[in-house]
């Protein structure tokens, strides 16, 4: 406890020393990996000045916040100056409390999955079950991680707001995970009135919220109907219908809400922003990629040298892209969501780190940590000096920049890959065995 | 390839191999690229250069300047003038003359409030004119530039060029073909005032707390699209040195420096480059020697990171630069050029940087050049260079092979528990090749643990992170530590040089302790990960470091790889002090102070042997000197990377070696 509590109060001082820090501070917050033309403070701050001297803030391709940002960014600059540090601090402690929080529930969800299915796990794989103490020591280091991760004290720093998205998608995380369907719903049209792409979320998070409606383990605490059946008649896909209906309801209770919040915000925008000008300003941009500032994601480069009339074709294509990698994931194993910066239009490092649940015990399956561990730190370190050299030396040119960028979207590929491939794996030992034989002769098990 | 996570294979072949041969193969890898990279130097290896950019035209025209009587009567008057003043520039008649020969002429001041002592500052003038285009719109410019050196100074003068360049003004100022503005700079103190001109025909933002107050000029010509810095000391010269290295060893463009070349050889002036002229027979075996030592002086030029003159200062604003210097040692009965040919060869290049239609961008910006005409490009020397640091990725993925199957062993050692607690750790984990597409694996993760060795993952990490920590603060510390010492050494009247390096050397010896009050107070952390960790860490910043300063990381990787190869804690006492000799060998203070006496003993060799070693110890004093302060005034970045990258690494390699071997285990 104590041990939080320092790390906590670590992260919080190691922050408030860099923002106040000044050269560091401009450093940091104009570097492109942390700030975009999406969650840049200094635009919000041009935004809420271009609003208070009556100019049309949407109009003028500076400005790409949502507009309850613009209304609340303009009422802590007004008003409260100072404490704007102190806010993004907090608010990314929370996301870090929130986050332990999830990985809890998590920890608690594998240990009745792994419960309620023992019976089936194959008698040699015992050294695969998870315990309730290594899980907790994961709890805690999901929080340091998420605290101590560079991106996002840089992040931080920086005051993007990406520091608020994560706020967001963390307690999605976390409703998602304790089987709240309206608040799910609610979180997720928020985030997704911030970012569009969290939209995606929606049906891992739904099957996930179904499964935990589903799964006889909670409804001592759900407000179900009792179960009498044993839980493997449950499991075996004979739910009883009122059990079904129950969670069918709730799945549509989540819907509704999603769709009601996501209405009700874009309302008060539209009453904030005077128009509907700011769907274009904000989606808009995020959809077709106009700005092409060189940036740590791939959209940049290739759309400079891109002929007009494939633009539209080649922007359907990256953006399906897009979908297919935040989606895949997640909907392969709903409660791992990651949410991976890689194909979005203007990705930077921060929500690279941001939902990575107890992944621990797929660890011993992992086979490119340190591939992958390298190659993120080697285009972290070489990406900032590949900018200097192009930019502002300009001994270098853009192609190395991209290449840095390419290797780094490419050790994000490889790590999801890797994670997804651990989580089969595990799971086909644990209900085969990991003594593998085919007529008596030593196997390889083969993924294809 | 199952590596690590199958106990039934006790890893792949290539794991095996890995960690059977590491060292052989490190060694190996390191000779290879050694070689390879030496052997660059031949003209096999290497390549012609060429004009990339076809927009120079160079020496298309004939040269018109016939300015030498008039440049040798500028000599005279400057001389005469130069008499009155013994230690400040003449500035009002460089003044008079500019603006007689219909220059627009301005004078900058610029201040220098020393770093290393409080209330200690310098002033100085720059003079520069500028020559209008006349095709122009002033939107672009060519700097011609030429430092002024006082009789006291201690540099060979340089009247020769000041007067060389305000012939040319006159001559130029009555062409009508230039489209770009053309500045004349003179400018005092060396580098010091092209440096704050610079800062200040930028606009840069003033330091805080400022150590070169830069001024403000009063009359811009647009951005600068090359410069070139003269250097003559005589009217009659040799040959003509053209030098390109610049601040923390950034580079020109190489059209620039080939331009320069082509010009003096269509002039039948004597070029060279780090002084040295081209080979008669490059190809023998005594050419390549020739090559390979006018190759590794110009590296050692470079890795200082001090620019080999005034042009070194332009690259950091992306503006291609170099010193044309006119050099009077040479060949007796050689052929002499004059100030009629210097000024052609300015000339010409003058119209040629007049032709271009943008920067310089098209040639490289990374290149080696072991002959005048000769060079070796970025993707020539890296994969030599490539080769001599993969040695270090080597020793880590093996290093990490190696502790995974420690871990396991201790895995299989320990008696079977009943608490099905395996989890995490961060070192059961495996490497495999990119390629790799299919997953292959024979079975699955040891079957039995228990709390200690589980937990070690997590723990090992921890401790790292922390012994890494106090390493990287150190350097920190390092990094602030000449300010304080000079200050400190400033109340007992001490010499700042002095204060300096005792201070430094205080820090170092305190530092050598560190790694015992760290084993004290740290462990769970085996020397295999800190070993693992330090030599990912040297490796990035050497490759890093090889796209800003090639010779620094050239020069780091080739003296560090073999020392990283050999340092493992040993039980043998002898061997332990020898390796902890080699490691204090290249601590960083050491090896300035080597470079700074190597540099010392080739300058004079002929010094009787107590006086040659009390001048080492004084230059070694003074480099150290030189790179704090350049570090604070020029933005050098040698010192600082010395302080934040290379001694933390040297602290934590000197921890390795300190700590406990690793008690073996059998296999079961």
């Amino acid at each position: 406890m104590r041990g939080m509590v320092l790390l906590y109060a670590v992260a919080a001082l190691l922050r408030l020393w860099l923002m106040n820090s000044a050269t560091l501070a401009t450093a940091i917050s104009s570097r492109v990996e942390v700030s975009t033309p999406l969650n840049s403070w200094l635009r919000v701050k041009e935004g809420v000045y271009l609003q208070s001297q009556g100019v049309a803030v949407y109009s003028g391709g500076v400005f790409h916040e949502s507009p309850i940002t613009l209304f609340l960014g303009g009422i802590f600059i007004r008003s409260w100056g100072w404490w704007v540090q102190v806010v993004f601090i907090t608010c990314d402690l929370l996301t870090a409390f929130l986050l332990s929080r999830a990985a809890m529930a998590y920890a608690n969800k594998l240990l009745g999955e792994q419960h309620t299915e023992a019976p089936r796990y194959a008698p040699d794989s015992r050294p695969l079950l998870l315990s309730a103490a290594s899980l907790a020591g994961a709890t805690k280091d999901v929080a340091a991680a998420y605290l101590l991760c560079p991106y996002t004290v840089l992040s931080c720093t920086a005051l993007t707001t990406t520091t608020l998205h994560n706020l967001v998608l963390a307690s999605l995380l976390l409703a998602m995970l304790k089987g709240r369907a309206v608040l799910f719903g609610a979180l997720v049209a928020l985030a997704t009135y911030q970012a569009v792409y969290p939209v995606v979320l929606l049906v891992p998070g739904l099957i996930a919220l179904y499964q935990y409606h589903a799964d006889p383990y909670h409804h001592n605490c759900a407000s179900a109907p009792p179960l009498p059946d044993s839980s493997k008649e449950v499991r075996s896909g004979a739910l009883r219908p009122a059990l079904q209906d129950h969670c069918v309801r709730i799945l549509c209770r989540s819907l509704v809400s999603f769709v009601v919040t996501a209405a009700l915000l874009l309302l008060v925008s539209a009453e904030i922003a005077g128009g509907w000008d700011f769907l274009e300003a904000t989606y808009g941009f995020i959809l077709s990629a106009p700005d092409l500032t060189p940036n740590i994601g791939l959209f940049w480069y290739f759309f400079t040298e891109m002929f007009e009339h494939f633009r539209l074709f080649f922007l359907a294509v990256f953006q399906l892209n897009a979908v297919i990698f935040q989606s895949i994931y997640p909907c392969h194993a709903p409660t791992h969501v990651t949410h991976p910066p890689m194909s979005r239009t203007y990705p930077c490092h921060a929500p690279f780190h941001v939902t990575h649940p107890p992944m621990s015990r797929t660890y011993p399956f992992l086979r490119q940590s340190f591939l992958v561990g390298c190659m993120l730190v080697a285009s972290s370190v070489l990406g900032p000096i590949m900018y200097n050299q192009w930019i502002f030396s300009g001994a270098a040119n853009a192609n190395f920049y991209f290449a840095v960028t390419l290797a780094f979207n490419t050790a994000q590929i490889f790590l999801v890959t890797d994670l997804l491939f651990g989580h089969v794996k595990r799971q086909h030992l644990l209900y085969n065995g990991s003594s593998m034989t085919i007529e008596g002769k030593p196997a390889r098990l083969t993924l294809e | 390839m199952g590596l690590l996570t199958d106990p039934g294979m006790e890893g792949g072949w290539l794991s095996n191999v890995l960690l059977a041969h590491e060292k052989i193969l490190s060694v190996l890898l390191y000779c290879v690229g050694a070689i390879w990279f030496l052997a660059l130097a031949h003209n096999s290896m290497n390549h012609e250069t060429y004009f990339s950019e076809n927009a120079l035209l160079p020496g298309l025209v004939h040269g018109e300047f016939m300015g030498e009587a008039k440049a040798n009567r500028f000599l005279q008057e400057l001389n005469k003038e130069t008499e009155k003043y013994p230690s400040t520039m003449p500035h009002a008649w460089l003044q008079a003359k500019m603006t007689q020969l219909g220059l627009d002429t301005y004078t900058h001041n610029f201040t220098l409030h020393y770093p290393m002592a409080a209330n200690k500052s310098f002033t100085g003038n720059n003079v520069y004119g500028i020559l209008r285009a006349v095709r122009g719109s002033s939107s672009e410019s060519i700097v011609l530039s030429a430092p002024y050196r006082a009789p006291r100074s201690p540099h060979l003068g340089n009247a020769p060029a000041i007067a060389l360049m305000l012939a040319l003004a006159h001559f130029f100022s009555e062409q009508l073909y230039w489209a770009k503005d053309i500045i004349f700079l003179v400018t005092e103190h060396e580098q010091l005032g092209m440096e704050a001109w610079l800062q200040s025909y930028h606009g840069s933002l003033p330091q805080s707390p400022p150590v070169l107050d830069f001024g403000k000029l009063i009359a811009r010509a647009g951005p600068i699209q090359a410069a070139v810095n003269l250097e003559i000391p005589e009217s009659f010269v040799s040959h003509v040195d053209i030098r390109y290295e610049g601040l923390n060893g950034q580079l020109p463009n190489l059209d620039l420096v080939n331009l320069l070349h082509r010009l003096c050889h269509r002039e039948s002036v004597e070029h060279t480059v780090r002084n040295r002229a081209d080979h008669r027979k490059p190809d023998t075996a005594s050419g390549w020697l020739h090559q390979l030592h006018t190759l590794l002086s110009s590296i050692a030029t470079q890795a200082t990171g001090v620019p080999s003159g005034n042009h070194g200062l332009f690259h950091r604003y992306g503006i291609s630069a170099v010193t044309v210097s006119g050099e009077r040692v040479g060949r007796a009965g050689g052929r002499r050029a004059t100030l009629l040919h210097l000024g052609r060869v300015l000339e010409g290049t003058c119209r040629s940087l007049n032709n271009l239609l943008e920067r310089f961008h098209q040639s490289f910006f990374f290149y080696l050049l072991p002959a005048t005409s000769r060079y070796i490009s970025i993707g020539v020397y890296m994969p030599a260079f490539g080769a001599m640091g993969s040695c270090l990725l080597l020793g880590a993925l093996s290093l990490w092979c190696s502790s995974c199957l420690r871990l396991q062993l201790l895995q299989a050692e320990q008696p079977a528990s009943d608490q099905p607690d395996e989890k995490e750790s961060s070192e059961t984990q495996s490497d495999e090749k990119l390629t790799e597409t299919r997953e292959q694996t024979n079975a699955a993760i040891p079957d039995t643990s228990s709390t200690p060795v589980t937990d070690s993952g997590t723990q090992s990490l921890v401790s790292l992170a922390c012994v890494a920590l106090v390493c990287h603060s150190a350097g920190a510390v390092a990094s602030w530590w000449p300010t304080v010492a000079s200050r400190t050494g400033a109340v007992v009247a001490l010499h700042a040089d002095d204060s300096v390096a005792l201070g430094s050397l205080a820090l170092a010896l305190v530092l050598l302790r560190l790694p015992s009050a760290l084993t004290r107070s740290i462990t769970g952390c085996s020397w295999q990960v800190v070993k693992c960790a330090v030599q990912l860490e040297l490796a990035v910043i050497v490759f890093a470091g090889s796209l800003l300063n090639f010779s620094l990381a050239l020069i780091v990787t080739a003296v560090y790889a073999p020392v990283v190869i050999a340092v493992a804690p040993t039980s043998s006492r002898l061997v332990r002090w020898l390796k902890c000799l080699l490691l204090l060998a290249i601590h960083p203070l050491t090896l300035t102070a080597t470079f700074a006496s190597v540099d010392a003993v080739l300058n004079f060799p002929n010094e009787p042997p107590l006086a040659l070693l009390m001048r080492c110890v004084t230059v070694s004093k003074r480099a150290l000197m030189y790179s704090v302060v350049d570090s604070y005034v020029y933005g050098n970045w040698v010192y600082p990377a010395a302080c934040w990258c290379l001694l933390p690494v040297w602290l934590l390699l000197w921890h390795v070696q300190l700590s406990a071997p690793l008690p073996p285990i059998t296999k079961p």
